[in-house]
């Protein structure tokens, strides 16, 4: 993006009522271009918000992250580079450069570094923040050529490194890739010495604006996708299954198919970490089976539901494999060999990602990988992406049933052996429910999503209380299914916020948590903030057994009317401490 | 307008959106902004990306008026054509 196209998208009006989101910039230098460059990209992502990019004082970066306690932005942005930590590693201050000076400028960058990770841990208990590590070059200070490295340069890093390793595994905190941002801007093409000079603004154009889009693209953390369904002729393995047999197709090194072996490899990384994988192939199913039954292949077949190899379209296995995962077709990935496959699920999908295997191109592949990880990659992994794949495989048991409506899902619920555990109480570090809130949309109340910073302040509100369920049966643990969330006085309950992953559908999960509530609370009725959406079909299916349930919120259900019409529940239920 | 007047109109847009492309044409920068001002800065950035001349804030100062730039970027997109004019 160009800086005048940046001052163009700023100019575009924006609707009086958009919803206000506040960026504070933290930067020691003066963030000019980049606060125009940043607030446009985020403009670009959300054209629908207004948003405001504030900053601090110039050359205080650290006591800009400190002030950052207790403030009211919806996230900050902090760049750090060498000069915030030592004025010397900058040329805007003539504080010495001489050899005996590198022992006190790397000792004062610890110290620096010291202060600024307290600041960070700090704003991050109050704000999600976005950190970015020093991104221009160091000054030519040190005694080697700048060809051979200076062991103070070393340490220099290294204290930057250790920084960033720090702060990246704590919750709130996003740490911009350095890998990623070398990728689309040049070290040697990032330092404008002019700028710097002339304004206390150190970046050329070209490197602000990749730097800012990057920096948005931090900040808006799409959510990932969810599952890809893969082809496997020339595409998990190298040869046509039905031609060659199991042993003919191959996936190693020695057989020229090493990107099959590398793509087996990736998909199983993605599954590892709670992604879902399905085949869909035109093939036989016998032969198919006995192919997963090779020792060498290196994704597990266990990693693989559902598996849809017969002689029928790709379409309707897609149809299929998402029924049994339960999700909408834009959260998933199709990939295949073929253009003409590709092609009939598009226009069977046109919300699903299409993607071709591009078997004999191996920086494509490479490219692919990458590409993928982009749309699957998470900020953190919780126990729910461990166990998925179990949960989806035994709510699939549970939808086979030949009645799984009436006799037939009792007697299968009563014989599930299931727990419920209710856990009353407000934790630091939640992503679970907070994830949970943002991406359900079948069995949601309302379908709206909250920020980072309106979660924070919703917890932090002493009238509110979240309730988290997790379930367990004898299928296996599904894990922290459920988020509700509201306000109780005086035997009244009022529901703002009420999730549940597809996954625990059909288990009557639902008709547990508000007995629960009814009973926990003493309360003659609940009042919910409830909304119909064009996705929340089941939720409301789910006040129809209660309600007559017309479009307009404020729904409410009494304790007598819960009572007289809610079916029979078999669960053993629990408390669990906050 | 010409191509480079014209051109350079958009950058002074874009920095000051509030101006009219009349007032624009007969700016004088150094009424229009302070010279060290984000303003300045950022219309020597644009104007930089645009015809690929990098300027000081001296040199904004001392062209002073919109046609003067004009002029000189002019000069800076055909440097053979500033000799010709010299000479005639």
């Amino acid at each position: 993006m160009k800086l005048i196209d940046a001052l163009k998208i700023l100019k575009q009006p924006i609707p009086e009522d958009a919803p206000l989101r506040r960026i504070f910039l933290a930067c020691g230098f003066t963030p000019l271009h980049l606060q125009t460059f940043l607030a446009a990209h985020l403009r670009r992502f959300s054209p629908q918000q207004r948003i405001e990019v504030q900053t601090g004082l110039f050359a205080d970066l650290v006591g800009n992250v400190e002030r950052l306690q207790g403030s009211r932005f919806d996230m900050a942005v902090v760049m750090v580079e060498w000069q915030d930590l030592d004025q010397r590693l900058g040329i805007r201050s003539l504080g010495g450069w001489r050899a005996t000076d590198l022992a006190d400028i790397l000792n004062s960058v610890e110290q620096a570094i010291g202060r600024l990770k307290e600041a960070l841990r700090l704003a991050s208990t109050n704000l999600p923040v976005c950190v970015c590590m020093p991104t221009l070059p160091l000054p030519p200070i040190f005694t080697p050529p700048t060809r051979q490295a200076s062991p103070y340069e070393l340490q220099l890093r290294q204290s930057v490194a250790s920084l960033a390793a720090s702060i990246a595994g704590q919750p709130r905190v996003r740490v911009l890739s350095a890998q990623r941002l070398d990728e689309v801007s040049p070290p040697h093409a990032r330092f404008d010495a002019k700028t710097e000079l002339m304004a206390g603004f150190p970046y050329t154009l070209p490197h602000v604006s990749e730097l800012a889009e990057l920096l948005a693209a931090l900040i808006q953390n799409p959510a990932p996708m969810k599952g890809i369904i893969t082809d496997l002729d020339d595409t998990l393995w190298k040869g046509i299954l039905g031609e060659v047999g199991t042993d003919g197709i191959s996936w190693h090194l020695n057989c020229h198919a090493q990107v099959h072996g590398l793509y087996q490899q990736f998909l199983g990384s993605l599954a590892s970490a709670g992604v879902l994988i399905a085949v869909a192939s035109k093939n036989d199913r016998a032969l198919v089976e006995q192919a997963f039954e090779r020792k060498d292949l290196i994704i597990s077949k266990e990693s693989v539901f559902p598996m849809e190899a017969h002689w029928n379209s790709k379409s309707e296995s897609a149809r299929r494999i998402l029924n049994k995962w339960n999700i909408g077709p834009e959260a998933v990935v199709f990939i295949d060999d073929s253009p003409m496959e590709l092609a009939e699920v598009k226009a069977a999908f046109p919300e699903m990602e299409c993607v071709l295997f591009p078997k004999n191109d191996y920086q494509a592949v490479w490219d692919l990988f990458r590409r993928l990880r982009d749309l699957f990659g998470k900020s953190t992994l919780s126990e729910e992406d461990s166990i998925r794949l179990q949960s989806i495989r035994g709510a699939s048991a549970l939808h086979e049933l030949p009645d799984a409506a009436g006799s037939s899902l009792d007697s299968f619920l009563q014989n599930a052996n299931a727990n419920i555990q209710f856990t009353l109480g407000k934790r630091t570090g939640d992503t679970r429910s907070f994830e949970l809130v943002n991406k359900t949309n079948q069995f949601n109340l309302n379908g709206k999503r909250v920020s980072e910073s309106e979660w924070i302040d919703y917890v932090n509100d002493p009238k509110t209380f979240l309730l988290t369920v997790s379930y367990d049966d004898k299928y296996g643990p599904l894990g922290q299914i459920a988020v509700l969330m509201g306000r109780a006085d005086c035997k009244k309950v009022s529901i703002d916020t009420w999730v549940m992953s597809c996954r625990a559908f059909s288990r009557r999960i639902e008709h547990q948590c508000l007995r629960y509530l009814f009973e926990k609370f003493s309360a003659d009725e609940i009042a919910f903030d409830y909304q119909a959406t064009a996705r929340n079909g089941p939720l409301q299916e789910f006040f129809a057994e209660f309600l007559q349930v017309d479009q307009a919120p404020g729904l409410r259900l009494s304790r007598s009317c819960f009572a007289e019409k809610t079916p029979r529940l078999f669960h053993q239920v629990k408390e669990g401490g906050s | 307008m010409t191509e480079v007047s014209d051109r350079l109109a958009r950058c002074f847009s874009s920095v000051l959106p509030n101006m009219t492309k009349e007032e624009i044409c007969e700016a004088n920068v150094a009424a229009l902004a302070d010279v060290d001002s984000w303003a300045a800065v950022t219309l020597i950035a644009v104007i930089d990306e645009e015809f690929g001349v990098a300027m000081s804030p001296d040199q904004l100062w001392e062209l002073g008026s919109f046609q003067a730039i004009e002029q000189y970027l002019s000069r800076q997109d055909r440097p053979g054509e500033q000799d010709l004019t010299s000479n005639t």
